[in-house]
C-alpha cells in the first residue's frame, strides 16, 4: 500500500524541506522506497539538502512537458538506493505545473513507491494548490510562534475546503528552556488551538544546520536530538505506537559550569 | 401607470408590502423587480415584509415569496414557524454589508435565525449570519463571526466576534472560554487587554450602561 504525502506549512522557514528530507531518508532507512518530489518551483533546495545538486539533469517541468521520462528525472540518492529524488527547476516559476499535472505524476509513482513525499512551497496561492492535488495525507509543519501557528490553522481550513481530510502536525524548532521558562508557546496551547493528530515534536537543533550544509540530513545520527525525534516520526508514520520523547534541557556538566559561569551563554 | 400595483410602507414594526389583488403575478413580480432595482441594497439582506392584500391567492403569495427571496428578502408570515437553518460558512463576497454606525431596523431585529456552525471556524474564515450563531468548536485567531443576533461559542473563542451587527444592542456573545481579539456589539467595539488571562469558565460579553462588560455565567 503505497502513500502520497504533502509536507505543508503555510509559513516559510518552519522547515518543510528539512522534515521532507529528514522523513525520506528516514524511510529509506527502514528499507521503503520513497520518491520526493520537489515543488518548490524557481526556489528549489531540496537537492541541496540531500546533497545531490551536481547530480541533477532534469527536472518535474520536463517531465510535466513531457520531454523525458519520469524515470530519467528521478536523481537516486548517494547512500540509499531506495531514495529518489524529483527535483523541479529553478528557472521556471509555479505556473509551469498545474494541479493535475501532480495528480497524474503522483499515480504514476504510487505504482512503484511506498512513499512519495511531496515538498509544498510556501503560501497558500497556485502552487500550494499543485502540491496537495495528488496527497492522500497532509502533514502541516509549524513551529512555536504566533505567527506560523496562525498560517497553519489557516492551511489547515484550506485543505480541508480542497477535501484533504487526513491532515497530521509535527511541531519542528522547539526549544525547549524557552517552553519551560514560558516565553515560548507549549505543545498544549498549539495543540488546543490547530486541533488534529500532532505525530511530532522536533527540538531547534544546530545540528539540523551543519548537516544541512553537508548535505546529509540528520535522521541517522543517534547523537542529535532532533535527528532521533525523525526518526520517531518515521516509526509513527509505519504505524508504530511511539510516545513523544522528554527533551534534555541542559547537560549536567554544562549546568555545572555555568553555575560557576565557566560557559559562555 | 396611474395605480401603484405594489407599494412599499415601513411602520413601527417593520415593512409592509401592499399588493393590489387585481393585479396578475406578471405584473406584480415587474413590479416588485423594478422597485427593488431602483434602490439595489437599500433593504438589507434578511428584511421580511409583512404581506397586505385581500385574498391574495395561494400561487401569487408563493410568487412573491420567491421573487423575494431572489434579492435575499423575505416575506414575514403571521405566526410563522423559523426552521433551524444550518449554513456553512458564506463567501465573503455573499456577506452583507454593515451599515456604518449600527443603524436600526426595528423590523429586521425579531427575524431570528439560527445558523450552527459544527465544527471549528479556522484563521481566515468568516461566518455571517442575520440572526444568532451558534459555534459547536473553537473561533480560531484570525477567524470573524458577524451576526445580527448572539454568537454562543460552545469552546474556546479566539477570534473576532461581532453579535448584534446590524444594531441590536441587545445581543449577547457568550462562551465557554472567552478570549476573543475583540469583541463588538453593535456599534461597540472592546478589545482584548494586551497579556491575554486564562479562565476556565464561561462568560458573556453585553452591552450595560453604554459598554461592554463580560461576566462570568453558569453553564
Amino acid at each position: 500500500m503505497s502513500e502520497v504525502i504533502v509536507i505543508t506549512s503555510g509559513k516559510g522557514g518552519v522547515g518543510k524541506s528539512t522534515t521532507t528530507a529528514n522523513l525520506g531518508v528516514g524511510l529509506a532507512m527502514r528499507g521503503k522506497k520513497v520518491v520526493l518530489i520537489d515543488t518548490d518551483t524557481g526556489l528549489r533546495n531540496l537537492d541541496l539538502l540531500l546533497g545531490l545538486e551536481n547530480r541533477i539533469m532534469y527536472d518535474l517541468i520536463d517531465v510535466v512537458e513531457g520531454r523525458v521520462e519520469i524515470k530519467k528525472a528521478l536523481v537516486r540518492h548517494k547512500k540509499y538506493e531506495n531514495l529518489q529524488l524529483l527535483p523541479t527547476s529553478q528557472v521556471k516559476d509555479k505556473s509551469a505545473v498545474n494541479p493535475a499535472d501532480l495528480m497524474v505524476l503522483c499515480d504514476e509513482l504510487r505504482k512503484e513507491y511506498d512513499f512519495v513525499l511531496i515538498d509544498c512551497p510556501a503560501g497558500i496561492e497556485q502552487g500550494f494548490q499543485t502540491a496537495i492535488a495528488g496527497a492522500d495525507t497532509a502533514i502541516v509543519v509549524t513551529m512555536p510562534e504566533v505567527s506560523a501557528v496562525r498560517d497553519a490553522d489557516k492551511i489547515i481550513g484550506e485543505l480541508g475546503r480542497s477535501e484533504k481530510d487526513n491532515i497530521k502536525l509535527i511541531i519542528n524548532r522547539i526549544r525547549p528552556a524557552m517552553v519551560d521558562s514560558g516565553e515560548m508557546m507549549d505543545m498544549d496551547d498549539i495543540n488546543d488551538i490547530l486541533a488534529i493528530k500532532c505525530i511530532g515534536q522536533v527540538p531547534d537543533d544546530i545540528k539540523v544546520v551543519t548537516s544541512a550544509n553537508r548535505g546529509e540530513p540528520v535522521v541517522g545520527d543517534s547523537d542529535s536530538q532532533a535527528g532521533k525525534a525523525y526518526e520517531n516520526i518515521v516509526g509513527r508514520l509505519l504505524g508504530e505506537d511511539i510516545p513523544f520523547m522528554e527533551f534534555e534541557k541542559e547537560g549536567f556538566f554544562k549546568k555545572l559550569m555555568k553555575a560557576f559561569k565557566f560557559s559562555k551563554d | 401607470m396611474s395605480r401603484e400595483l405594489v407599494t412599499i410602507k415601513g411602520g413601527r414594526d417593520g415593512f409592509r408590502l401592499l399588493v393590489d389583488s387585481s393585479a396578475s403575478i406578471e405584473e406584480i413580480e415587474a413590479e416588485i423587480k423594478k422597485k427593488l432595482d431602483a434602490n439595489p441594497g437599500f433593504f438589507p439582506e434578511g428584511t421580511k415584509f409583512e404581506l397586505e392584500a385581500a385574498d391574495l391567492n395561494r400561487s401569487v403569495k408563493k410568487g412573491i415569496g420567491q421573487i423575494l427571496s431572489q434579492h435575499g428578502l423575505g416575506v414575514a408570515l403571521p405566526a410563522k414557524k423559523e426552521p433551524a437553518a444550518v449554513s456553512v460558512p458564506a463567501p465573503a463576497a455573499e456577506a452583507p454589508p454593515i451599515p456604518n454606525g449600527g443603524i436600526q431596523h426595528d423590523g429586521n431585529v425579531t427575524a431570528h435565525e439560527m445558523t450552527v456552525v459544527e465544527h471549528t471556524i479556522r484563521g481566515g474564515e468568516e461566518v455571517t449570519s442575520h440572526g444568532s450563531v451558534l459555534v459547536m468548536g473553537n473561533v480560531n485567531p484570525g477567524a470573524q463571526i458577524i451576526a445580527g443576533g448572539s454568537i454562543d461559542v460552545r469552546g474556546t473563542c479566539r477570534g473576532m466576534v461581532h453579535a448584534g451587527a446590524w444594531g441590536d444592542t441587545s445581543a449577547v456573545i457568550i462562551a465557554d472560554r472567552l478570549m476573543p481579539t475583540q469583541i463588538r456589539i453593535a456599534n461597540m467595539i472592546a478589545r482584548s487587554p494586551d497579556v491575554m488571562e486564562k479562565n476556565n469558565f464561561a462568560e458573556q460579553a453585553f452591552i450595560r450602561d453604554g459598554q461592554i462588560v463580560i461576566e462570568p455565567i453558569e453553564r
